[in-house]
């Protein structure tokens, strides 16, 4: 009798040790080199950070079943070309039973494609571009609201009840700072605030200061800067030397990140920027379980923008299995049809997107970001920027 | 190698890639669509840089050049008149362009390429920005199978005319520039009249090439095809090739994609490092490149 319940336990331990060792494979391109490298690393920590969790919690829950989750990744060198050859892999040859993202909207685009062709669902992260709605809808979807229109006009609100009559915009000429500006300029006439100076700088700039002098002699109530992170510190740098004390000064990508506050330190608290997302909102509880998390694990603050997008993806990802499993059709109609619970509240989407977030500006103050517009979605009031240092 | 014996290999390895569609699966046909890309881009590079010994680190600017105008006819004409547009606007923009950089020599040219190759970025990056353009979409365009069969017939007109041109009085001219320019004038070579239809047949073929694989990714931004690395990976191409014949580019690719290929789906997490290592030791170790050891092995043959 003992001799047979030995050799029933063992049975046992060694079907669930198979299933067990039965991992998921989930793959995604990364970009580790090239000109996203900087850029793309807190969404490989916010993967890698999930992939812990879950596995840590005794795997990813697949329709009722514990399995362990694996990831495959490869280099794609910031390269949309090599991005569709990852996919192309991921799907054909290493068969991965799930996708994650790569990062930015060139690479998004670039693999919408693909996943089309493979019919293989993926949930988007990082990428926000009116040109994303063009996407065919069924297999990609975009939990971001920060897309340049609705951006704009949400902007333009929160300067209106700022009492800015008068606004100078630089922009970088990279897609995305373009786009934006594109919407910003009528969005702002709308709200009867008068453009002063309205001028572009090449994306590999090396010195704004001639520019903002430009700005500074222009006198407006406000200042936008559409850059990209690198510039933003040129624009912060050469904002402080030439003493550009205007109180509403919108930097458009960079002060989220968290290189920026260890450049900056306070002097980044008042400035206006992109993003929907702050620990500091009570309505979403995990959202500060996830920022203390992924200190922990990565000894850094989360940026602000892409690494609880890159979560969040992974949340709904992890939630639509649970229900629906591994088949594509069952998992495509679950992402599609679904409202689910991420750290950046609620999530349905309606075509490639969410629908449950509204558009939001945020603002640094206290080294942390806020969310100061529109008023039912804010964590804290907008302050006037403090002079500086 | 005689021209029959060459058209007749020429033909069977354009045959032996033109099966591949029917046979695998598409990551497969992506690996080798990269491969005859390579040899495409370099064969075109050769024509140029290995005969005259003008180096050019700009190709990049043909590649993108042509993208933009695949970009720009997109919609209005056919693919594969698009991708003749293509070649002839990069063509015309070499003749435009060659005549002024070709006048300086060594590593100034070399500069003069790198730097036209920025500019012209710029310049399209400054047209889509007045144009209200942030990065285009390129739906409804070929599969994957139709820009492999147009990039194998560019890879193989490439090869055609490195060969051709090799082999001709135009090509003896370019290689007299390259072994002493003042000496093949007095000779009463046209060197300025050579060295600009060189740089404009060098270019023809790249422009198409990025006509083509601008499909590929459906997605164009300046920023990307424009891309500096192109034109590195080209002269790295070249190198480890060797020589300024037809074998030379073709080694070079096969080497370089494959093993990229094989380190990058096998040690992801350091094949950069390790590609890095083996070009270094390669041109260390191999300074000739593959086809210059090749000849070397046969000549001690006898």
């Amino acid at each position: 009798m003992k001799k047979l319940l030995t050799a029933i336990a063992a049975a046992l331990a060694g079907s669930i040790a198979a299933e067990a060792a039965e991992p998921v494979k989930i793959g995604f391109s990364e970009s580790k080199t090239g000109l996203f490298a900087q850029a793309a690393t807190s969404q490989y920590q916010s993967y890698n950070l999930w992939r812990e969790q879950v596995n840590a919690a005794g795997g990813l829950d697949v329709a009722g079943t514990r399995r362990m989750v694996e990831f495959v990744s490869y280099d794609d060198q910031s390269n949309p070309g090599k991005a569709v050859q990852i996919y192309e892999k991921l799907i054909t040859d290493d068969k991965v039973d799930l996708l994650l993202a790569p990062w930015g909207t060139s690479l998004h685009l670039a693999i919408a494609g693909v996943i089309e062709r493979y019919k293989f669902p993926v949930v988007g992260n990082t990428a926000a571009s009116v040109q994303l709605r063009k996407l065919k809808a069924g297999n990609i979807w975009f939990p971001t609201s920060l897309f340049p229109d609705r951006q704009s006009e949400v902007l333009a609100a929160l300067l209106k009840d700022r009492g800015v009559s008068s606004a100078a915009l630089v922009t970088n000429q990279l897609p995305y700072t373009q786009e934006n500006k594109s919407f910003v300029v009528p969005a702002l006439k709308k709200a009867g605030i008068e453009l002063v100076l309205n001028e572009d700088y090449p994306p590999d700039v090396k010195d704004l200061t001639a520019l903002l002098n430009k700005v500074k002699n222009a006198k407006p109530d406000a200042v936008l800067a559409y850059t990209y992170p690198a510039d933003a510190v040129l624009y912060m740098k050469g904002a402080r030397e030439i003493g550009l004390d205007q109180q509403t000064q919108v930097v458009l990508l960079g002060p989220q990140y968290d290189f920026f506050g260890k450049i900056f330190g306070p002097a980044r608290n008042g400035i206006l920027t992109m993003g929907h997302w702050t620990p500091a909102r009570k309505d979403w509880p995990s959202a500060r379980a996830f920022a203390d998390a992924f200190k922990a694990r990565w000894k850094t603050d989360p940026d602000f923008l892409d690494a609880p997008l890159a979560y969040v993806s992974a949340e709904i990802l992890q939630q639509a299995v649970a229900r629906a499993g591994l088949d594509k059709d069952r998992l495509r109609e679950t992402v599609a049809g679904t409202t689910f619970a991420t750290i950046n509240g609620p999530v349905r989407f309606e075509g490639v997107m969410n629908v449950a977030l509204p558009t939001m500006i945020s603002q640094i103050q206290g080294g942390t970001q806020h969310i100061v517009w529109p008023p039912r979605e804010r964590t804290a009031e907008a302050i006037a920027k403090p002079a500086w240092k | 190698m005689s021209p029959p014996c060459f058209a007749a290999l020429l033909a069977l390895s354009a045959a032996a890639f033109a099966g591949i569609p029917f046979l695998a699966g598409d990551y497969a046909i992506g690996v080798a669509l990269n491969l005859l890309m390579w040899i495409a881009l370099t064969q075109s590079w050769v024509v140029l840089s290995a005969m005259t010994g003008y180096v050019s680190l700009g190709h990049a600017v043909f590649f993108g050049a042509g993208a933009y105008a695949m970009v720009l006819c997109f919609g209005s004409l056919p693919f594969w008149a698009s991708v003749i547009v293509a070649g002839g606007a990069t063509g015309l923009l070499a003749l435009v362009v060659g005549y002024p950089c070709l006048r300086v020599r060594g590593p100034y040219f070399v500069i003069l390429t790198f730097g036209l190759a920025e500019l012209v970025k710029f310049v399209v990056i400054n047209i889509e920005a007045a144009l209200g353009q942030f990065g285009r979409l390129l739906f409804g365009g070929p599969g994957l199978a139709e820009i492999f069969y147009v990039v194998l017939a560019l890879a193989a007109a490439s090869a055609a005319i490195t060969y051709s041109v090799r082999r001709s009085r135009f090509g003896a001219g370019l290689r007299a520039i390259r072994e002493n320019e003042e000496a093949a004038e007095t000779l009463g070579i046209d060197v300025a009249r050579y060295k600009v239809l060189a740089f404009a047949l060098s270019a023809v073929v790249p422009g198409m090439v990025g006509a083509a694989m601008v499909m590929r990714t459906t997605y164009f931004e300046p920023l990307d095809l424009f891309n500096p690395i192109t034109s590195f990976t080209i002269v790295s191409i070249a190198i480890i090739g060797g020589g300024d014949d037809v074998p030379g580019p073709v080694y070079g690719a096969f080497f370089l994609v494959l093993l990229q290929e094989m380190l990058w789906a096998n040690w992801p997490e350091i094949y950069m490092i390790l590609l890095g290592a083996l070009l270094v030791a390669f041109v260390l170790g191999v300074p000739d490149g593959i086809h210059g050891r090749i000849a070397s092995w046969r000549r001690a043959r006898g």
